[in-house]
């Protein structure tokens, strides 16, 4: 296990949270089957926020769920605080926490009782899963509605749900994909202040989205992920001089129009080993 | 543990909250049984009530016996009087024209060939509809006999009631219309039913199709709900991201379904009953009294949560398949239609609950709650469909397990469905719970079968060939069930032959001692029996016993080599193989040795309890213990060998001394069948049994105990 490693700024031992060894992940498609995720390798400290950027299809969704357990890596494997996902996935799932901006409520189940029942699947006890509770509702300006039921709730109130929901077993790292999706700007601000939150209280964060001006700010590292592959990673200064441009966005178009001229990343135009 | 078990029951109520507090679930709840059966029962009335003014459309006449010619004559005249026809509502209420009597007495009987038996054997040959005797006073007496249970003969019964007291009601009329003040004549009327209980009564075959419809109308929308339901609402991924094991949460949601079919069907069948019996149908269609059927209503309710459970994990099976509602509902569709065709054939009186039957899913179910209603149901058929029906549903909810939250279902792209179910890639050390719960429901019906096609198959009489044939079938018949299947799962889920089966190759002393446990163990079996037999626990009465002795003495003319392979070898072998190799290895890889241990003792007693159509109830006490003394062995020892040395020495004995039964009671060495064994005997076993146990234990396996 690598959970420590020589920090090369520091000069001193550091412990890694989470760790993904080349990644790999083939799907089947009715022409033959493509490379989703390929040799993909990072770290991420506690207490920093890990930014996974990359354009539509690059990978980013597959390399969470494998991170996660639900998908099995075809090759490589990930750790999480010393934990394999390939042998100990029980241990890994207890101590990730995953927010999807996908993420959906149980519509007659009152606030309330939805973020206990997600308690209990971490196996927290109910006493401290309802302080827990009654703690992050108070930092998410969501008191008022714990006791409505949830499918009555706005697209914003629903994600500050989701966002308790994920962190009511107080797991070390956490995993947010595309959070902001389908927010408004109110609702953005609260997720960025979330991430500040985690990144104060020592959590591990893996953070994709497609707000590059807000990610800039937020993250403390970022990994570039295009088809699959992580062609640049570093700080925001890193990058800039790996890449020789000022803002995320503009790496964005370089990498786009680099890669395959045309400025599209989608799944379909994936290369098809047969 | 209380931990485990508290944090289960809050997932449990977590699904039961979601489901019922969803307006549709509430809908099929409580507003389809409270208006559809009184709509249902209208039609049906209108229904009886025009069948029971023409019996039958095909047949218009309705046939009445009588013993003399005139009491023949007086029914004639009586019937033909205008007082008798139904009034013109009635007739205007009705589909057809009323219906028509003819009577026949003796002069007739010989025209149509009737013979000359007591009137309750002529109404069960059809010969009548109903058989009248009239006592010829002034007025009239008349007894009217109708066949119990068939409803030919007493909708005509109630048809000829109704006529007789139409025409009471015009003597009345006519009498008052004179103005004379003396009490007008009345007929006077006995209404008796004769005759042995017809099988067919009506409700008892259409209780099973209206079971099968209300279930599936109470669990299809829950089990959707909460499988497919989870991704649609886009809460799976969270879901199966979390630590809990899919096994848990799949079972939390199988028993919130379950209970809303419960739920729905004990309100369909509280409305259909109360409905019915309000009516004053339930009497017409059960030919009860005018009392609630308490009891058809508790025998339903029972069969009902043996139905729900079944069909809960079947529908859950298939719905954790979906990846959305429509696609779950596409899924259904034909599950539905399949399960239809058992009800309907059912309604078919010819079909009756036989041994290949009762093995078959969800037919065997509707056959058996038509044979409780109908009051002719074998306990030994009943337990095996109890015991068929719940090693399907298990089986059915770890295929379910396994099914939800996968790969297939979880990602967007196509993926077969069949990829979920194919031979996996990796091996493993043991069989996996879902293995084990496939297998067992595979072997159960197997075994079944085979076990009474076998038994039909035994030979009556002393041919030496038929009978050494029928111990080769036996023999066969035990490797394939025992030994083929668990071999075949083994190998197609890729379990490592040595763990699985625990092949590792044991201690010398262990070996040593668990021949001893087997020379003593029988003493304390026959002990074990003769106790069962003391507590009442019998399955045989005194004219199987003799078959079976019988059966033994004919074992005598095969050789004694055959008999101790087909007994002894055979079951040794192939027995432990399955029980202590591969049953033990996968609960022992998850429970503890305990629980392990009783388990597969449990089975071994049960496996042995049902043999062929016959339950042989007192054999689960001794075989459950030879199971734990097998288990314990084979958990000190870590391996099978030493255990199926103490099956083979423990069976071998035992045959040898049925066999030689004759030689050894002139040697002086004789045992009574059914009396304690003599005390120094018992303390023989003791020290045998117990220096056994001593060698196993100083020989065990260090892995191990």
């Amino acid at each position: 296990m690598r959970v420590l490693q020589i920090d090369s700024r520091l000069g001193w031992f550091e412990f890694l949270m989470l760790i993904a060894h080349a990644l790999t992940k083939w799907f089947l498609v009715p022409t033959g089957r493509f490379c989703a995720v390929d040799h993909l390798s990072f770290t991420v400290r506690p207490g920093e926020v890990y930014g996974l950027m990359g354009p539509n299809g690059a990978g980013k969704t597959t390399s969470m769920r494998m991170l996660l357990g639900l998908l099995d890596a075809d090759e490589g494997y990930a750790e999480v605080g010393g934990f394999r996902t390939d042998v100990a996935p029980r241990e890994v799932k207890s101590r990730l926490g995953f927010v999807s901006a996908s993420d959906g409520v149980y519509p007659w189940l009152t606030v309330r009782e939805m973020v206990l029942y997600f308690a209990d699947l971490y196996d927290v006890a109910p006493d401290i899963a309802q302080q827990r509770l009654e703690e992050f509702a108070r930092l998410l300006e969501i008191s008022p509605l714990l006791d409505r039921r949830a499918g009555t709730l706005s697209t914003g109130q629903r994600q500050r749900v989701t966002l308790v929901r994920g962190l009511i077993h107080d797991p070390p790292a956490m995993l947010l994909d595309e959070p902001t999706r389908g927010l408004d700007v109110v609702g953005s601000q609260t997720i960025f202040r979330y991430l500040s939150h985690l990144r104060e209280v020592g959590k591990a964060v893996i953070v994709c989205t497609h707000r590059l001006d807000e990610a800039e700010r937020v993250c403390d590292r970022f990994g570039l992920l295009h088809r699959g592959r992580l062609l640049h990673e570093g700080t925001l200064h890193d990058l800039q001089q790996q890449t020789g441009r000022e803002h995320l966005v503009d790496m964005f178009v370089d990498l786009l129009r680099s890669a395959n001229g045309t400025g599209t990343g989608s799944l379909e135009s994936q290369e098809v080993q047969p | 543990m209380r931990g485990t078990a508290g944090r289960m029951i809050r997932l449990c109520l977590k699904e039961l909250r979601e489901t019922l507090r969803d307006r549709r679930t509430v809908m099929t709840l409580i507003l389809m049984p409270i208006l559809v059966y009184p709509i249902l029962s209208m039609t049906l009335n209108r229904f009886l009530l025009g069948s029971a003014l023409s019996v039958d459309a095909d047949q218009p006449e309705s046939i009445i016996g009588v013993a003399t010619d005139e009491e023949a004559e007086v029914m004639r005249t009586l019937l033909s009087q205008e007082g008798s026809k139904p009034p013109a509502a009635v007739i205007a209420a009705s589909d057809g024209p009323p219906a028509i009597f003819a009577v026949l007495g003796p002069k007739e009987w010989a025209q149509y060939g009737v013979p000359r038996v007591d009137p309750t054997k002529s109404l069960e040959d059809k010969w009548f509809d109903v058989f009248v005797e009239v006592k010829l006073e002034a007025p009239p007496r008349i007894r009217i006999l109708a066949l119990r249970g068939d409803v030919t003969s007493q909708a005509t019964q109630r048809t000829l009631v109704d006529r007789l007291n139409y025409l009471n009601q015009s003597f009345v009329a006519s009498e008052l219309a004179s103005a004379r003040i003396a009490p007008p004549a009345q007929i006077q009327l006995d209404v008796e039913r004769v005759g042995i209980e017809q099988s067919s009564s009506l409700l008892a075959s259409i209780i099973p199709l209206v079971l099968v419809l209300m279930t599936i109308t109470g669990a299809v929308y829950p089990a959707i709900d909460l499988t497919a339901g989870e991704r649609e609402r886009g809460t799976m991924e969270a879901l199966i991201a979390s630590p809990v094991s899919r096994g848990a949460v799949l079972f939390a949601k199988y028993i919130a379904v379950v209970t809303v079919a419960l739920f729905t069907a004990i309100a369909n069948l509280a409305a259909m009953f109360v409905t019915l019996w309000a009516s004053g149908l339930m009497e017409r269609l059960m030919g009860t009294d005018g009392s609630f059927p308490w009891l058809q209503f508790v025998q339903i309710f029972l069969l009902l949560i043996l139905f729900s459970g079944f069909f809960s994990a079947v529908l859950l099976t298939l719905t954790s398949f979906a990846r959305s509602f429509k696609e779950a509902q596409a899924y259904l569709i034909p599950l539905m239609l399949l399960s239809l065709a058992p009800g309907v054939l059912s309604l078919m009186p010819g079909i009756e609950l036989t041994s290949l039957l009762a093995v078959i899913p969800l037919l065997n179910i509707i056959l058996l709650s038509r044979e409780i209603l109908a009051g002719s149901v074998s306990s030994g058929t009943m337990v095996v469909v109890i015991i068929t029906t719940i090693a399907y549903a298990a089986a059915a909810l770890s295929i379910a397990a396994k099914l939800f939250g996968s790969d297939a279902v979880l990602r967007t792209s196509e993926q077969s469905i069949g990829a979920s179910l194919r031979r996996p890639a990796a091996t493993r050390p043991v069989p996996s719970w879902s293995e084990v719960a496939t297998t067992l429901a595979l072997i159960v019906p197997v075994y079944f079968v085979l076990s009474t096609f076998l038994a039909r198959m035994a030979p009556q009489s002393e041919d030496v060939s038929a009978i050494t044939w029928a111990l080769v079938g036996n023999g066969v018949a035990l490797v394939i069930i025992f030994g083929g299947l668990p071999t075949f799962a083994a190998w197609f889920c890729r379990d490592q032959f040595y763990e699985t089966f625990r092949l590792r190759r044991p201690s010398i002393l262990s070996s040593a001692g668990a021949i001893l446990i087997g020379l003593g163990m029988w003493t304390w079996a026959h002990e074990v029996f003769l106790f069962a037999q003391w507590l009442g626990i019998r399955g045989l009465d005194a004219q199987r016993i003799a078959k079976v002795t019988e059966a033994a003495e004919r074992l005598r003319l095969v050789s004694p080599w055959l008999v101790l392979t087909v007994f002894a070898v055979a079951p040794a072998v192939i027995e432990e193989w399955c029980f202590r190799g591969y049953l033990f290895s996968a609960l022992r890889a998850r429970t503890t040795a305990a629980v392990t241990i009783a388990a597969t003792a449990i089975l071994f007693g049960l496996f042995h309890v049902v043999t062929g159509n016959v339950l042989l109830v007192e054999r689960f006490l001794p075989t459950t213990l030879l199971g734990l003394a097998l288990g314990w062995v084979a958990w000190h020892s870590g391996s099978i060998w030493p255990g199926v040395l103490l099956h083979l020495s423990h069976n071998g004995l035992l045959n040898l001394v049925i066999y030689y039964k004759e030689r050894l009671v002139g040697w002086g060495i004789g045992v009574q069948e059914n009396a304690h064994l003599p005390l120094a005997w018992l303390a023989a076993g003791c020290v045998l049994v117990f220096a056994g146990a001593a060698g196993v234990y100083a020989g065990r396996s260090r892995s191990e105990a």
